[in-house]
């Protein structure tokens, strides 16, 4: 998978997706997010639509960063459900942010972003200006 | 009849995408459609990366793909010589919780559920874990209908 970063300003960066997101580099999209939030940035919009297949790997690697842009830390993923913990009482939790946004997902993608419920976490806009401006 | 077609592979993160194509380019032969081959790709994918991660730890190990059809439905197994895991004792995932109470994984179990119609465990004669994926080849009422 091919990750491209625009820095759109500074405090906002785009990654668009290109290829295949699974287990094999879910962490470096989680390392660049984190780098980008170090530099500044405090909303990411993730571009989708040129991501051709997703395995919950790359639903591991949102949810990270969707935590990161919230100014946490993001869980280990290796740990799996020993990790899963009530994380203190976020006047957040439930709510959906809007730190990072997904792109214009392909069927296939949005599939998964469906099935595993992060359409209800992450909010979805269809090109890059609407969630820039959103 | 021909034997299930086969993929082995050491357990690496880096050979899933392999494992993918092997299934994409098989499954079609074998009379799924296209919503069937996408679930059997994911599927298959989402046990392979439990097995290189959870059951070898990491530690690299053996892993065989094999698809098969076997009346109207595609069976994908995995075979591992990892430690005996039955996903049937994994918790279920909620999709439902919040984002700060979902667990980091442990979403593949709950996808591998929802894509396929069967989902069986069973430890071989000498040890290990198979796993059987099956899923209809194709919507009902289809099998002999052309190119719905």
């Amino acid at each position: 998978m091919n990750t491209t970063v625009d820095r759109v300003a500074p405090d906002v960066a785009v990654v668009a997706l290109d290829g295949e997101l699974d287990a094999s580099n879910y962490r470096e999209l989680i390392e660049t997010g984190q780098q980008l939030y170090a530099d500044g940035a405090r909303r990411l919009v993730l571009d989708l639509s040129r991501l051709t297949y997703m395995s919950s790997s790359g639903i591991v690697a949102f949810h990270s960063l969707a935590l990161v842009f919230r100014g946490q830390q993001p869980p280990d993923p290796e740990a799996g459900w020993s990790a899963f913990h009530a994380v203190s009482s976020d006047t957040h939790e439930g709510a959906r942010g809007e730190e990072v946004r997904l792109v214009a997902p392909t069927p296939a993608i949005d599939r998964v972003l469906d099935r595993t419920g992060l359409k209800r976490i992450l909010p979805i806009y269809p090109d890059r200006e609407s969630a820039l401006v959103g | 009849m021909a034997p299930p077609a086969m993929l082995r592979i050491e357990a690496d993160v880096a050979r899933l995408r392999d494992v993918r194509r092997f299934v994409r380019e098989v499954a079609p032969g074998l009379g799924a459609d296209e919503a069937a081959v996408l679930d059997l790709v994911q599927a298959v994918d989402e046990w392979v990366t439990n097995v290189i991660v959870h059951g070898y730890r990491g530690a690299g190990g053996p892993i065989e793909v094999e698809l098969e059809r076997v009346g109207d439905e595609i069976v994908a197994r995995v075979r591992d010589v990892a430690p005996a895991f039955d996903p049937a004792t994994a918790p279920v995932f909620d999709p439902n919780l919040p984002l700060e109470r979902r667990p980091a994984g442990k979403m593949g179990i709950h996808l591998i559920r929802e894509l396929c119609d069967r989902f069986e465990h069973r430890v071989p004669a000498g040890g290990g874990n198979e796993i059987a994926m099956t899923r209809s080849a194709r919507p009902a009422g289809t099998e002999t209908g052309g190119n719905a």
